[in-house]
């Protein structure tokens, strides 16, 4: 658990974002215009950095491949939502609601797809080799560039279907809200309770508890950590693919995808504390914020790569204080 | 015990007659080029100017690249290869030097010599300081932590320079101001000479390092950490040594690049010139002395041939430029995966168990 | 008397270190043998070569007279084989019931030995919530044996249970050992003599990656010379 040190670090963070976020808005609409999109943001990062942090935590195996997992998210769902590409379900789901489940879906299964074939075939023989792996999801990631380049060029897509769960809103304070960025964070939210309580409360759960702290130990009890792996690896992939889909209806998708979510996630799971999950959860949630305040900020100054580097910003204002992360072992 | 990769002894394909050759015939390629290709390494007279022109001239200009790229993965394979400390933004230190140089040359009011010995040293330098700067702050922890803090600062950078607008965002700034004798558009060739001298002293002092009492302290580091702290060795320190002079060295390769393009861009921050390095060594043999060497050269020359050609498969036509970030990737995670040690590695591995095997039976299970 | 773990001859490597070059142990069904020799040895490398940790290079070793080296360890574990490393290593971050239920086998394998569990170390009924990295050091190590008794396991490995314990937590150890070699047979590292002796019908000493004595301990207990060149104790 975090020390009191890490909780008042949490809380002061809290305060000067929201002081910074008051400061700038003119209304409470505005206000809470910038919260929403921060945890928007937060989220999507939590779906990255989750599998990120965990995988790091169980198997020592910094998954540098793990952005990449969501750009493709990106690209399929946005492939199989509208017409022509490579899968085109325009037939099959005339419905543009339903079709976007259906892209979801096609995006978390080639996530959980590529995760898997990474893992067995690529990593498994590497594991004596621990700084090759690195090296390896790191060339993955380079690879999974070119093959998206390849397939879908490098003219980044925006979402151009409007459809009724992407573009309803809702009134407060006289702003309009997004009701879908409220949905993701609504999803995102019960995507943390309910891996926090796996990890918690099921038996997969203490196994990979265990493994974290002394996997030869866990070895020798009779489990095979190794089918842990793979299912951990395939399900942390899967998980930054179904990030990338439901980002896409606002993001589009484009090869930048990959790199800055890479980055901003393995900054969130430097700042939590490599391999805490709680530290992940709540990282995610202060570098989105971050972000969004940062976003805020810099519109029309000359700041304007400002949000772009505010995550490492953070993550370094926060090793300063604790070099371990926020809820890191010394 | 037997080192993990039996690089310091043997050396060189056996004394020193190959090297001494390869380098002449390297001091004598203008020439040679020039005599194959009727073409004169110096370029073509035009009133009182040189124009750079003809084959000869062309050639010079690969080679240098190959010098540039050789410098640069010989820096990281001292980081990498012989300390075990990975980094995954090496076109920081690159890129930097790039703009240190080019904002004395280009912003200063200086006198174009003393810009150039200013910018030069400045450069060198502010590498070696964010070298130190970066493994200061990461080096006490897990080792993935500098390889995550060199690729978060590299990205930084890049994101800051390409937004900059002193030095012109995206499209960066041309270098105008050059002496000409180190000037690769009025005289190549004594370019030529500059880059290949300090590619040769690269290595040659790399060498030198590694084989020193310095060297075997970073060896031990790699092959593990923790016993060479027990021995009594402060480790950050070596690795803050291995870290700056990495640093400096790359930022080396990266004054010779602008040099040679004679233009600063954001570009030079981007993760190609972190991916090449880390590539070349990797396939020319990580923790050898010639490997990134030959990494370097294989690679570049490939990209050289490569880049025009096509290939057709099943009546479909593809150029090789398109898909040769992709080619590069798959060969890549192949050698990662079937020869860790390299083309030089494993090599040299071969021959060391079949020594090995001459002298004794029962072989420990390889590794 | 037939025995259930046959080791013949093994050679161990760790990375380039041939550690183990020549170990031989028989464990005689229902019995208990002791593993002696000096620090450095080879006795944990042993244990750890029998569960598939540092898999063996050449040798074999059978259990139920069945061949395992090569097997990968859970495999080998869940044939029936428990370990109780040196050094107390539990997980530190789960509960005890954690560190109990992650040993099941099979659902309900918990369930099933609580009482038994219990009886033996009645300690760990108290503390079944508490963090492992909370206990005591004697707990620590209960604990590490209770963990190797909730599925059916028919041999246990144990690695020094008595290092750095008090005299009283080692005697509740010893007795609970004793009650236990009635129902599974044990391979036992132990370096404090006196514990061995009380302990095991049998034992082996390693010296120098080479097992170099075996035989029953009451032969060994008269044998002062052999006690004096291979353990240093009188
Ligand atoms: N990971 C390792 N790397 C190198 N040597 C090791 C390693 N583990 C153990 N050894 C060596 O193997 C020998 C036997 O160790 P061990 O089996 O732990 O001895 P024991 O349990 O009898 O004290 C020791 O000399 C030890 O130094
Ligand atoms: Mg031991």
């Amino acid at each position: 658990m975090a020390g009191r040190a890490s909780l008042i670090a949490i809380a002061l963070i809290l305060a000067a974002l929201f002081g910074v976020a008051f400061a700038n808005s003119s209304s409470p609409g505005d206000f809470g215009i910038t919260l929403l999109s921060g945890l928007f943001q937060g989220m999507l990062l939590f779906l990255v950095a989750s599998g990120l942090s965990i995988v790091f935590g169980l198997m020592d195996v910094l998954n540098l491949a793990q952005g990449s997992y969501f750009m493709v998210g990106a690209y399929v769902a946005y492939d199989a939502q509208h017409a022509g590409g490579v899968i085109d379900l325009t037939s099959v789901l005339p419905d543009p609601n339903l079709r976007f489940i259906g892209a979801v879906l096609a995006a978390i299964a080639v996530g959980a797809l590529l995760g898997y074939l990474l893992e067995r075939g690529l990593l498994r023989p590497l594991y004596s080799r621990p700084i090759f792996q690195l090296v390896l999801t790191f060339g993955v990631s380079l690879v999974a560039l070119e093959l998206v380049k390849f397939i879908w060029t490098t003219t980044p897509y925006s979402w151009t279907e409007l459809f009724g769960v992407r573009e309803s809103f809702f009134e407060l304070f006289g702003q309009r809200f997004s009701t879908y960025r409220l949905f993701v964070v609504g999803m995102g939210i019960a995507l943390i309770v309910a891996i926090g309580l796996l990890l918690q409360r099921s038996r997969i759960g203490i196994i990979i508890r265990a493994g974290v702290e002394d996997r030869e130990m866990v070895q020798a009890l009779g489990i095979n950590v190794r089918a842990v792996f793979t299912l951990v690896f395939t399900l942390g992939c899967a998980i930054a693919a179904f990030g990338g889909a439901v980002a896409a209806p606002f993001l589009g998708a484009s090869t930048t995808l990959g790199n800055i979510f890479l980055l901003q996630a393995i900054a969130v799971v430097v700042l939590g504390g490599m391999g805490s999950y709680s530290g992940t959860a709540v990282g995610s949630v202060l570098v989105g914020l971050a972000i969004a305040v940062a976003q805020d900020t810099a519109i029309g100054t000359a700041f304007a790569a400002l949000p772009s580097i505010t995550p490492m910003l953070l993550l370094v204002l926060v090793l300063l204080v604790r070099p371990s992360g926020l809820f890191g072992k010394s | 015990m037997q080192s993990l990769t039996p690089s310091s002894r043997g050396g060189w394909l056996r004394g020193y007659w190959l090297p001494a050759l390869l380098l002449v015939f390297l001091i004598l390629f203008p020439f040679i080029v020039g005599a194959l290709t009727e073409s004169s390494p110096f370029g073509v007279a035009r009133g009182d100017r040189m124009v750079m022109r003809g084959e000869s001239v062309r050639w010079q200009s690969v080679l240098i690249e190959v010098y540039i790229l050789a410098i640069l993965a010989m820096s990281y394979n001292l980081l990498f290869g012989f300390t075990g400390v990975i980094s995954f933004g090496h076109a920081l230190f690159f890129g930097t030097a790039g703009y240190v140089l080019g904002l004395l040359l280009e912003y200063t009011a200086l006198e174009t010599g003393v810009a150039l010995a200013l910018g030069v040293l400045a450069a060198i330098a502010v590498c070696g300081a964010l070298g130190l700067l970066i493994g200061f702050v990461t080096l006490r922890l897990k080792g993935v932590y500098f390889a995550i803090f060199t690729l978060a600062v590299a990205e930084m950078f890049f994101i800051f320079f390409g937004r900059w607008q002193l030095t012109r965002a995206e499209d960066g700034f041309a270098i105008t101001d050059l002496p000409v004798w180190l000037d690769p558009s009025q005289s190549r060739i004594s370019f030529y000479y500059v880059a290949l001298a300090l590619a040769v002293l690269t290595f040659l002092f790399i060498r030198r390092l590694v084989n020193s009492p310095t060297g075997a302290v970073f060896k031990a580091i790699r092959e593990n950490e923790d016993r060479a702290q027990s021995m009594g060795y402060n480790t950050l320190n070596y690795k803050l040594l291995s870290i700056t002079i990495a640093g400096m060295l790359a930022g080396v390769a990266g004054i010779l690049q602008v040099i040679l393009n004679k233009k600063v861009g954001p570009e030079l921050l981007g993760v190609s010139y972190t991916v090449d390095p880390l590539l070349m060594t990797i396939i020319g043999g990580i923790g050898t002395f010639s490997g990134p060497v030959i990494g370097a050269s294989g690679l570049h020359f490939l990209d050289v041939f490569l880049r025009d050609a096509e290939l057709v498969i099943a009546g479909i036509t593809i150029d090789i430029a398109n898909i040769w970030a992709l080619l590069l990737g798959v060969i890549f995670i192949l050698v990662v995966i079937v020869f860790p040690f390299g083309i030089i590695g494993t090599w040299q591995r071969r021959r060391a168990t079949r020594k090995q095997r001459a002298v004794t039976t029962g072989h420990p299970p390889s590794a | 008397m037939s025995s259930i773990l046959e080791v013949r001859d093994i050679h161990t490597f760790i990375g380039q270190f041939h550690i183990l070059e020549g170990v031989s142990v028989s464990v005689t069904t229902g019995g208990i043998t002791v593993l002696l020799g000096r620090n450095g040895a080879g006795k944990t490398t042993t244990l750890r070569s029998i569960i598939g940790l540092t898999p063996p290079a050449r040798g074999s070793i059978h259990f139920d007279g069945k061949p395992i080296q090569g097997r990968q360890s859970h495999n080998i574990a869940q044939l029936g084989i428990g370990y109780v490393p040196e050094h107390r290593a539990i997980f530190r971050s789960l509960s005890v019931r954690e560190n109990l239920q992650l040993a099941e086998r099979r659902s309900g394998d918990f369930a099933r030995k609580a009482d038994f569990i219990f009886d033996l170390f009645p300690d760990l009924k108290r503390l079944i919530e508490l963090p492992g990295g909370n206990l005591s050091g004697g707990q620590q190590q209960m604990l590490a044996v209770a963990r190797a008794l909730v599925p059916e396991n028919r041999l246990l490995l144990i690695d020094e249970p008595s290092e750095g314990l008090a005299p009283v937590i080692i005697e509740q150890l010893i007795a609970a050992i004793q009650r236990l070699s009635s129902q599974v047979s044990v391979l036992l590292v132990e370096q404090n003599f006196r514990v061995a002796s009380k302990l095991a019908q049998s034992y082996v000493i390693i010296d120098e990656g080479h097992s170099v004595a075996a035989g029953a301990m009451a032969d060994l207990v008269q044998d002062k010379a052999l006690i004096q060149r291979y353990l240093g104790v009188a």
